[in-house]
């Protein structure tokens, strides 16, 4: 679910484009210089990605990724999430111009903090990764339906109700996040366990070419 | 209660006055999302090297008007309609979204998708800002014979009112915006007003592959399907769409190596060539200050009346 124009007040729509590009500036420090055009593809497979729909009862969800996509891309997931939002606001109509740095927030905080906690005890046995990748699914995603409602709430007494049920309703996102989550992970670990390493960032400290 | 006027109404008066409006709406976005995805999908395989974005190819002022101004004005300018509180002067705004869309000659089609875009989410606020708006001084509640608990709150009403005609007042100037030149032509005008321009190039990039991955996917999907695969609501079926992300994730990995040896192979040095030479005239300058003031006598207007 993505936040449209015209909801959140101004402070919280120019505040979250401020922090989103600094997020973003610091993603792009932690990102290998020559792999950004690598990561700009990867994007659009994990943008194609979130276009996957499955079934859920009478009704379908879409699926957000930002657990998966922290996991697979660690520091240079925010750059990708900012990318594929912006990409999603010229080709697919969907989120706003307004909200971009809100909605950059909303799902790259999550995946980033997902990515560090796939990363930090990810361990080396297929089982393990795949229940971390489910938990980073899941928690992925249980923390972008929290940033929504805490952005919603922002708007004051008046917002509180739309937050409440906008967190509800995604109870049964988080749950099928977090089963496929497992299942791909798992499916990385046994066909391509070098995906499961952040290919495109640099470590920590290390210096800045 | 706190003091807030309450009218009470017979319990039949609910499904009339909520519960219809409330079907009536949700089965006219059904509607109209069908008719627009058959009227937008003609034919597959679209040509990948021209991007869709541009088939603008007209004379209105917003494919004359200069990129770099039309970026700055269209921003500002909605970050000032997200700024108003006023029902009045958000409709004043989407009267003007309203008068760019015609000037710019924009896609009826392409306009509608956007908004069925946005119609989801904000028909949340319209359905559910009633029912929770907390009940101040003042507010007029109308009750559903003995349902206390359900009062409608008229502020509410008014709020998600307020909150749908900002959305679709911003929403309606994305096409003018994009639209009206080619996708190339705006990112280049991002970059000279200081975006760093490896966003730029990243973007395009994706935006390219965005499409070649999108016909592998539906590839891969048409090949589960002969093999028999039907999405239903179980544990297999999660299964199956994971082995497919991973599938897909797996074979883009391996295709990133193969476009950056490509694109080397051409010469790239971590610059793209400049789509067009951009030069800035007065006509220009004079229409983006021009409808940046009349954001800010709306915005003007808008507290005025709120003081009032």
């Amino acid at each position: 679910m993505h936040i449209s124009d015209g909801v959140l007040p101004i402070s919280v729509t120019i505040g979250g484009y401020a922090a989103s590009s600094a997020l973003a500036a610091w993603s792009v420090r932690r990102t290998e210089a020559e792999a950004l055009p690598k990561l700009a593809v990867m994007t659009a497979a994990f943008f194609v990605a979130s276009l996957v729909h499955v079934p859920f009862g009478p009704t379908s969800v879409h699926l957000l990724l930002a657990g998966l996509t922290g996991a697979l891309l660690g520091a240079s997931a925010f750059l990708a999430i900012g990318l594929g939002l912006i990409l999603q606001s010229l080709l697919f109509q969907f989120g706003g111009l307004t909200a971009l740095g809100a909605n950059a927030l909303m799902m790259g905080l999550p995946a980033l903090a997902c990515g560090w906690l796939f990363q930090t005890f990810k361990g080396a046995a297929p089982t393990r990764q795949a229940v971390l990748g489910g938990v980073a699914g899941a928690a992925g995603s249980t923390l972008s339906a929290i940033a929504l409602a805490a952005l919603l709430a922002t708007g004051g007494e008046d917002f509180f109700g739309v937050a409440k049920i906008a967190l509800a309703a995604h109870v049964p996102v988080i749950l099928i996040e977090g089963a496929v989550g497992a299942f791909t992970v798992g499916f990385l670990a046994r066909v391509k366990p070098e995906l499961l390493k952040p290919a495109f960032t640099r470590r920590a400290g290390a210096p800045h070419g | 209660m706190v003091d807030a006027d309450i009218i009470g109404l017979p319990l039949w008066y609910l499904p009339a006055l909520v519960i219809v409006p409330m079907i009536v709406l949700v089965a006219a976005i059904k509607r109209l999302s069908r008719f627009a995805h058959t009227r937008s999908t003609p034919g597959e395989a679209p040509d990948w090297s021209v991007p869709p974005v541009d088939t603008a190819a007209g004379s209105t002022l917003f494919h004359r008007w200069d990129v770099r101004c039309k970026l700055i004005t269209i921003l500002v300018y909605s970050f000032m309609i997200t700024a108003l509180t006023q029902v009045t002067m958000a409709l004043a705004a989407l009267g003007l979204s309203c008068l760019a869309l015609v000037a710019a000659r924009a896609s009826p089609t392409r306009v509608l998708l956007r908004l069925l875009a946005i119609a989801g989410f904000v028909s949340m606020f319209l359905v559910i800002m009633p029912f929770t708006a907390p009940v101040r001084v003042g507010d007029t509640v109308i009750v559903f014979g003995r349902l206390d608990w359900l009062g409608f709150n008229l502020r509410g009403l008014v709020l998600a009112v307020t909150i749908t005609i900002k959305a679709v007042a911003i929403t309606l100037l994305m096409e003018p915006l994009l639209a009206t030149a080619p996708l190339p032509v705006t990112l280049h005008g991002l970059a000279k007003l200081g975006v760093p321009e490896m966003i730029g190039q990243m973007l395009l990039l994706s935006y390219r592959y965005l499409h070649v991955f999108r016909h592998e996917a539906r590839r891969m999907a048409a090949g589960m399907q002969v093999r028999g695969f039907r999405k239903r609501t179980d544990l297999a079926t999660l299964k199956a769409v994971a082995n497919f992300l991973g599938m897909l994730f797996v074979r883009s990995f391996e295709r990133t190596e193969r476009v950056f040896d490509a694109m080397r192979a051409r010469g790239y040095r971590g610059r793209f060539p400049e789509p067009v030479e951009l030069r800035l005239k007065r006509r220009d300058v004079i229409l983006a200050g021009g409808w940046l003031v009349l954001g800010i006598a709306l915005i003007f207007l808008d507290r005025l009346a709120w003081q009032g």
